[in-house]
């Protein structure tokens, strides 16, 4: 191809590697996790660590040595965080900044943000896999319980969003983010029609099983089994799926807000107003839950998913679909 | 020293290792020195479930004879560097089990022992103490 280098492919390749993605992900989700790590020891009344650890934990792993297993599969060991990794970066390129980035139409639509979703988590199921211990085997098998569990309200409150965005167009469904997004920023954010609050609820209760996080951080439990498929990781790769975690968790809140909440002014307050959402997401949906509630079993989690959230995305999709 | 260098001996994991403690100095470990109350992860600590993340090991009970194969180990699967600290007396010298017929002997024997915190159980300040030496000795081996 002779325009292989075009400022088209540019624009493409800065989208995903410096702003949205990239980069610019990475130093967000490493800021959030830093003030959830703060504000989860103020509230159990400790100093906590400062705000840029997870960053100093990173640095720290870069120059670890990397063991890797006798018996395990190495290729595949040492690959699956970079899969894990590039999928995220990739899937935040993906989500607009309402009123200060808008993606290319080229790179995907919501459909490809809901594969790439379930991306990281099939990397780690490889890893524990792929690992040969067999904590990370009871991870694996853990990690694809709930996943089965948590997909289905995902994509019902993902199609929910669609529909009335695609219905209130005159059309049918809308997989794309940003119609969407601009379709908030004229008509008022979906946050604020009731009829719309169960797929929102439906979306919190998702995020947390999602991200790994306390009540549902069951394949990764280090009490039970010893970080499941990262028992195995040490040095760099380690590195790598810490990385793959803190881009997730940008991409995960940021499509939250697309979804639901995106009215935000043009140019750097734009910015400004989308940092301030992530963090007051994280803060409120994260960590409060993680310091309020011990970890479930995992047969108590896939009930929990099976039930609650699915019921409330049928009831989203349903008001949707009737109102209409 | 370089920037680097400087921003990763922010980041020291911690592992704990039960050499047939009584339990004990793991409750001080577990729930009084490190996490809770007297708060290490202010100087970056966090506990780790995987002796492959670790770059501080805390070792607490005798070396009995029938865990002294796993623990010699679990010591050998924590990547260099790494620190050892020596929680508690029994570490150290057997402590109340010292003439028993089930234990191995000091743990100096077997491992490099960095910093020693003796005690019965130690308190939590001696513990965030010796946690911070080994810090420093950590640091210089990075």
């Amino acid at each position: 191809m002779p325009d292989m280098l075009s400022s088209d492919t540019l624009s493409l390749l800065f989208a995903v590697l410096v702003f949205p993605g990239g980069l610019f992900a990475l130093c967000v989700g490493l800021v959030l996790k830093g003030l959830d790590r703060r504000l989860a020891a103020r509230l159990q009344r400790r100093v906590g660590p400062p705000l840029l650890q997870p960053l100093f934990d990173l640095v720290k792993l870069a120059r670890k040595r990397t063991l890797v297993p006798d018996i395990a599969c190495k290729p595949v060991f040492l690959a699956a965080p970079m899969v894990g990794c590039v999928s995220m970066a990739l899937a935040a390129a993906l989500i607009p900044i309402p009123g200060v980035y808008d993606p290319d139409p080229l790179l995907g639509d919501l459909l490809v943000v809901l594969y790439l979703l379930a991306v990281p988590a099939v990397a780690l199921m490889i890893a524990g896999s792929a690992s040969g211990s067999s904590y990370g085997a009871i991870g694996f098998s853990r990690e694809m319980a709930l996943m089965l569990a948590y997909e289905g309200p995902l994509l019902m409150v993902l199609v929910t969003v669609a529909i009335k965005t695609g219905l209130a167009q005159g059309g049918v469904v809308t997989f794309s983010l940003s119609e969407i997004v601009r379709y908030q920023q004229e008509h008022g954010a979906y946050l604020a029609d009731p009829w719309m609050w169960p797929a929102f609820l439906a979306f919190l209760a998702f995020f947390p099983a999602n991200l790994g996080i306390a009540p549902f951080d069951i394949p990764e439990a280090e009490s039970e089994v010893l970080e499941g498929p990262l028992l195995e990781y040490s040095g760099p790769p380690l590195g790598l799926f810490k990385v793959m975690s803190a881009l997730k968790a940008v991409v995960v809140l940021s499509l939250g807000i697309a979804l639901f909440f995106p009215t935000a002014p043009a140019g750097a307050p734009g910015l400004l107003v989308h940092l301030l959402k992530l963090g007051v997401l994280s803060l409120a949906g994260v960590t409060v839950l993680r310091t309020a509630i011990g970890r479930m079993r995992i047969d108590q989690a896939v009930l929990f998913y099976l039930k609650w959230p699915e019921a409330l995305a049928i009831a989203g999709l349903a008001a949707v679909l009737t109102l209409a | 020293m370089s920037f680097i260098a400087r921003i990763s001996q922010r980041s020291p994991w911690l592992y704990r290792i039960n050499a047939g403690s009584c339990n004990g100095c793991d409750v001080e470990l577990a729930t009084t020195a490190c996490i809770p109350r007297y708060d290490v992860e202010r100087l970056g600590c966090q506990y780790c479930g995987s002796p492959k993340h670790a770059d501080i090991v805390l070792i607490t009970g005798p070396l009995t004879l029938r865990v002294k194969d796993k623990v010699l180990r679990l010591y050998e699967e924590i990547p260099d560097p790494k620190v050892t600290v020596a929680v508690g007396i029994c570490p150290i010298s057997g402590g109340v089990f010292r003439n028993s017929y089930a234990v191995a002997g000091a743990i100096d024997r077997y491992l490099p022992v960095d910093v020693n915190v003796p005690g019965c159980p130690p308190r939590p300040q001696a513990i965030i103490e010796g946690i911070a030496k080994a810090i420093d000795v950590w640091r210089e081996r990075l």
